[in-house]
C-alpha cells in the first residue's frame, strides 16, 4: 500500500523549532559569525558547496550554521535554495588546464613540468592535536606568516600543462568508451545507460563519504585495479559567459576554486593490439581532494565491465547523492502509522490463519 | 583611444577595488542618464567544464552570481559577478553601458584600471610564490642511499 499522510501537530512542530533554536544557542557565549565558518572551516564549506551543487561560499557557511554542522542537512538547504533562483546563463567551457594553481602533485612522476607544489595540505602533517589553537591569536599568526613573504615575479607563469597531456602526446592513453550528448541531470530525466556527461555531473555533486566508500571497495577487494594519481591540482579558474549583447565577446565573472584529479589506471590492449592506459577523471568545487580522487576511480570503474558494485552504473549513480540518500533514510522518522498498522493487520491475519489451520488439522 | 575586450575589462572590474568602481559609476551617474532595467539580483550560472578524458564538456554545477542590467544614454550594459555583490554588479553594469554608449570611460580611467590590474596580478603572483615555497622533489630511498 502507498504512504498515508498525517495532519495536525502544528503547535508541537512550532515548539520543536523553538527548542531546536534553544539547544543551538543556550550554551553559546556568542552567535557564530558565518564569515568565521566560511573563512576558517574551508573544507567544510567546500564540501557543502560541492555536495549541494551550488558554488556560494557565504550561503554554504550560513547553511552549516543553520544545520548546526549537519552536512547532509546543509547540502539539502543549498539544493533547496538553488531551486528558488533563476538560471540565467551557461558558462563557456572551463578548462582546468588553465588553472591558476595553488597546489599540484603527482604520485606517478617525480618530475613534472613546472614541478610539484604541496601548497595547503595536511598530507604530511603529524596527526597530533594542536592545543595551541585553543588560544590562538589570529592577528599574531597573520603577522608572523606575512613576514615570510618570498620574492615574487609578476611575470611568473601561474598555470601549467597537464601531466596527462604528456601521456596523450605519446599516444599512451585510451579515449573513453562512453560519451554521448551533453546531459543536465537537473533538467532531464536520467535513464540508463547514462551518457558520460551525466555520470560526471552526478559524481561532481555526490556525497563524499558514499563516493569514498565505493571507491575504496573498488580498490580494496573487488578488483586488482589500483590507480595512480597522475596529477592532482587545486586552484582557481575563471568563469566566463558569452556577452549577452554580442556573443563574439566574453564576460569574466570572477574565479572559482576547483580540485581536479586525473588517475592513471590499468593498461589494456586496444582493438589494434596496442597496449594503452586508461585515465580516470575527477573535478569538484572547492578543495575536496578525497572526493575528486574517488570520482576519478568511480567514473573509470563505470567505463569498464565487471561484476563489482562499483562497476554497476545504476547502483553507483543512484546511491551517491547526499540529498536523496539522506532524505530517504531519514524519512523513516516521519509517521508511518497506517503503513505499519497494515503490516500488523497482515501479521495478525496470518497468525489467525495459522492457528485455524492447526486446529483443523486432525491429530494422528 | 584605449581599447579593451569585454573579457579583459570585466576581469579587472570583477576583482578590483570596489571604491574605485563606485567613484567611476558615480561620475557617470552625475553626467549621463542612467536607467536601471533590472535591479541587481542573485541568479545562477550553470558551469560547463572540460572533461580531459573525453575532451567533451559536462555540467559541473551552478554558481551564485549577482546580475544587473541598465542603460546609459539609452545604451544597454550588464554587470555579472560571482557571489552576492549587488553594488559591484551595479557599478560593472554602469561602466559596461557607458562603454557601449561610446563614452571615453577607458580613456578617463586608464591609469586607475592599469594600476588595479597590476595590483591583482601582484596578488596572484604573491599567492603563487607563497605556495611555491612548498615545491617538492621527493627522492626514492634508493636515490637517498646512493647520495649518502
Amino acid at each position: 500500500m502507498g504512504y498515508v499522510a498525517v495532519t495536525g501537530g502544528q503547535k508541537a512542530i512550532e515548539a520543536a523549532d523553538r527548542i531546536n533554536q534553544w539547544y543551538r544557542i543556550k550554551d553559546a557565549a556568542h552567535s557564530l559569525e558565518t564569515i568565521e565558518i566560511e573563512k576558517q572551516l574551508r573544507h567544510l564549506t567546500d564540501r557543502v558547496m560541492s555536495e549541494g551543487g551550488l558554488y556560494a561560499s557565504e550561503y554554504a557557511a550560513l547553511a552549516i550554521k543553520q544545520a548546526e554542522g549537519d552536512l547532509c542537512e546543509a547540502a539539502f538547504l543549498m539544493r533547496a535554495y538553488r531551486s528558488t533562483l533563476e538560471r540565467t546563463y551557461e558558462s563557456e567551457i572551463i578548462d582546468p588546464g588553465q588553472m591558476r594553481v595553488i597546489r599540484r602533485i603527482s604520485s606517478a612522476f617525480k618530475d613534472i613540468p613546472g614541478g610539484q607544489m604541496l601548497g595547503p595540505t595536511m598530507d604530511y602533517t603529524h596527526r597530533l592535536l594542536n592545543f595551541t589553537l585553543e588560544n590562538e591569536q589570529a592577528h599574531v599568526l597573520q603577522e608572523l606568516l606575512k613576514e615570510q613573504i618570498p620574492e615574487f615575479d609578476t611575470n611568473q607563469t601561474l598555470s601549467f600543462p597537464k601531466v596527462a597531456g604528456l601521456l596523450r602526446e605519446q599516444g599512451l592513453l585510451f579515449p573513453p568508451k562512453s560519451s554521448g550528448a551533453l546531459f543536465d541531470i537537473t533538467r532531464d530525466k536520467l535513464t540508463f545507460p547514462a551518457p558520460r556527461s551525466a555520470k560526471l555531473q552526478i559524481l561532481a555533486r555526490g556525497e563524499t563519504g558514499a563516493m569514498t566508500a565505493l571507491a575504496y571497495s573498488s580498490m580494496r577487494g573487488h578488483t586488482t585495479n589500483h590507480p595512480t594519481v597522475g596529477e592532482l591540482r587545486v586552484g582557481y579558474v575563471e568563469v566566463t559567459i558569452a556577452y549577452p549583447f554580442d556573443s563574439s565577446e566574453s564576460l569574466c565573472l570572477g574565479e572559482l576554486m576547483l580540485t581536479e584529479v586525473e588517475t592513471i589506471n590499468a593498461f589494456e590492449r586496444d582493438d589494434q593490439g596496442d597496449v594503452k592506459l586508461r585515465l580516470g577523471y575527477g573535478l569538484t568545487f572547492g578543495q575536496n581532494e578525497t572526493k575528486a580522487i574517488a570520482m576519478a576511480i568511480l567514473e573509470q570503474g563505470l567505463e569498464t565491465k565487471g561484476e563489482t558494485p562499483s562497476q554497476d552504473e545504476e547502483f553507483v549513480l543512484l546511491h551517491v547523492d547526499s540529498i536523496e540518500a539522506n532524505g530517504f533514510v531519514s524519512h523513516l522518522k516521519l509517521p508511518h502509522y497506517i503503513t505499519f498498522q497494515s503490516k500488523l493487520d497482515v501479521l495478525r491475519q496470518t497468525q489467525k490463519l495459522a492457528e485455524s489451520e492447526k486446529t483443523e488439522t486432525p491429530k494422528e | 583611444m584605449v581599447t579593451m575586450t569585454k573579457q579583459h575589462l570585466s576581469r579587472i572590474t570583477s576583482a578590483c577595488s570596489l571604491p574605485l568602481l563606485e567613484e567611476i559609476a558615480h561620475k557617470i551617474e552625475q553626467e549621463q542618464r542612467v536607467r536601471v532595467e533590472r535591479e541587481p539580483q542573485t541568479s545562477l550560472i550553470m558551469t560547463k567544464a572540460k572533461d580531459s578524458v573525453s575532451g567533451q564538456p559536462f555540467y559541473l554545477g551552478e554558481v551564485l552570481v549577482t546580475e544587473c542590467t541598465l542603460s546609459v544614454d539609452g545604451q544597454l550594459g550588464i554587470g555579472i559577478v560571482i557571489g552576492r555583490q549587488p553594488l559591484r554588479a551595479y557599478c560593472m553594469a554602469v561602466i559596461d553601458a557607458a562603454h557601449n554608449a561610446g563614452l571615453p570611460v577607458l580613456d578617463q580611467w586608464e591609469s586607475q584600471f592599469h594600476a588595479e590590474e597590476q595590483r591583482i596580478q601582484e596578488q596572484h603572483a604573491l599567492e603563487y610564490a607563497r605556495n611555491a615555497q612548498s615545491q617538492v622533489h621527493f627522492d626514492t630511498m634508493e636515490e637517498y642511499n646512493d647520495k649518502r
